[in-house]
């Protein structure tokens, strides 16, 4: 689902880019939030709680609440609803508190 | 307050207190009150590093610190514990840069394998073998004892004040001592903002604050508070098991269980204060430092930081053991930055000691008169 009409706020086209979750090739618009991507995709649970399990999805959108926390080009923890998308973005659901890349 | 009097008061409910007064109560004294003026663990206990480490340079402190791991290693058990005080064995690896620091590793290492404490000794690969992402960069050698480990402060804390209520004793919290009354050399009461408890013997478990309460008995103790600050970052998986440790550069870092580091460095010149206040200085060097000896950890974001107080004394170790000239007046402070690793043994100590009149493990080299006689006690291994 994508807004393409809003009374107030205007969304000027941007250039279309591809990139990928969990392996899966998906399109959005560079420089939206990579969780404004995902969820137009159809993406609602964005992580697990790494004490529950229990899903955990887009919720405060202001990079405060840890809830859409990712794994991006390899770095985890990443807050998706305030990360910019880029073309070629490797997006990837994290296992539990994510692994720290070490090389 | 409803109790007029105790047979024993102690002072402070940071961990070495909390320990007391169940040992305490262990042994038989059924009328213990601690008094805290905060809550239990709010004062240094809450604010360290966590570490439980047995490498260390003076014979004292390697079997206080081997003694308290074992009571550590049945923790949960020993103090009926459900939560858990999270003790991890996960090793302490001790990084050496100098030849000359090297040769005092090598003297520690021989004195605490003679002490029944496995420590090995390692090439700066060898240590890579352990933290696969070390920077090796200057360093000569590196040990390492897999029995250290670290432990939650908060936890053990409440488990020892848990189980010393379940005995008898009684916390009092939000209590502060405003006075110590003391006639013909004995105590005669502590005089707390809630009420008088007359009895004849306290303990002063006051940390930083140690000196302050030495005073109201007439006591002259040399203890200062030092800010010393700590920073915590966001959780990450498993992937540092050990603490890593430097006295060249004056920092350790661990990964606690739920899977943020938690760091802290010292800082050169820092005055005797009570200051717990953070400072952004300490954000700087601690995250250049960091990022120079465990270069990933430059990708983790600082979640908080805080500031706590070392109870430094003029040698750097531990004050037990009572007081003369005045009866009655036992000290457990003075710890320098290495108490909660030893707070288990210090506990079963100053209770035999003031119960039995001897303890097990001998402390008498700690008490307050070692300043007087000269005979102070130093310690080659301490951080921060």
């Amino acid at each position: 689902m994508r807004l393409k009409e809003h009374p107030i706020l205007d969304f000027p086209a941007g250039r279309e880019v591809v990139f990928t979750f969990d392996g899966k090739e998906l399109r959005g618009i560079e420089g939206e939030p990579i969780a404004a991507a995902l969820h137009a995709s159809g993406v609602r649970v964005l992580r697990h709680s790494p004490v529950s399990g229990r899903a955990r999805g887009f919720f405060c959108a202001i990079g405060n609440c840890s809830s859409c926390l990712m794994t991006v080009d390899g770095m985890p923890n990443v807050r998706v609803c305030t990360e910019p998308l880029k073309e070629g973005m490797v997006v990837e659901t994290q296992k539990g508190h994510g692994h720290l890349p070490i090389d | 307050m409803n109790r007029k009097s105790a047979d024993i008061v102690v002072i402070g409910g940071g961990v070495v207190g909390c320990a007391t007064a169940f040992e305490l109560a262990r042994l038989g004294c059924k009328n213990v009150v601690l008094v805290e003026r905060n809550t239990i663990a709010s004062g240094s206990t809450g604010r360290c590093g966590a570490g439980v480490r047995q490498q260390f340079g003076t014979e004292l402190n390697c079997v206080l610190a081997r003694e308290a791991v074992r009571i550590f290693e049945h923790m949960d058990e020993y103090l009926d514990y459900e939560p858990g005080v999270e003790f991890r064995q996960s090793g302490y690896l001790m990084l050496a840069y100098s030849d000359q620091q090297w040769e005092q590793f090598q003297r520690n290492v021989e004195l605490e394998r003679s002490l029944d404490i496995d420590v090995k000794m390692l090439t700066p690969e060898g240590a890579r073998e352990i933290v696969p992402f070390l920077d090796l960069e200057g360093m000569v050698g590196a040990t390492f004892c897999q029995t250290d480990g670290h432990a939650n402060p908060f936890h053990t804390a409440f488990a020892y004040a848990q189980a010393a209520k379940r005995l008898g004793a009684e916390i009092l919290t939000h209590t502060s001592v405003m006075d110590i009354e003391v006639e013909n050399n004995k105590i005669q009461a502590v005089v707390t903002d809630k009420g008088r408890i007359a009895t004849s013997a306290v303990v002063n478990c006051a940390g930083a604050y140690s000196a302050k309460i030495a005073k109201m008995a007439g006591i002259d103790l040399p203890v200062w508070g030092e800010r010393h600050q700590i920073l915590i970052t966001e959780p990450v998986e498993a992937m540092m098991g050990p603490m890593v440790i430097s006295f060249h550069h004056d920092f350790y870092c661990q990964q606690t269980p739920h899977g943020s580091f938690i760091m802290g460095i010292g800082m050169p010149g820092e005055p005797k204060s009570f200051n717990i206040r953070s400072s952004v200085d300490f954000l700087e060097g601690m995250a250049n430092t960091v990022m120079k000896i465990l270069p990933p950890l430059g990708n983790l974001r600082v979640v908080r930081q805080w500031a706590g107080l070392y109870d430094m004394s003029p040698d750097a170790q531990p004050i037990l053991g009572e007081c003369p000239p005045i009866e009655g007046f036992y000290n457990a402070n003075g710890f320098s930055g290495h108490g909660f690793m030893v707070s288990p043994i210090v506990g079963q100590a100053m209770a035999e000691l003031i119960i039995l009149g001897k303890s097990s493990v001998d402390i008498s080299k700690l008490d307050a008169g070692r300043f007087e006689r000269g005979e102070l006690v130093f310690e080659p291994a301490v951080v921060g």
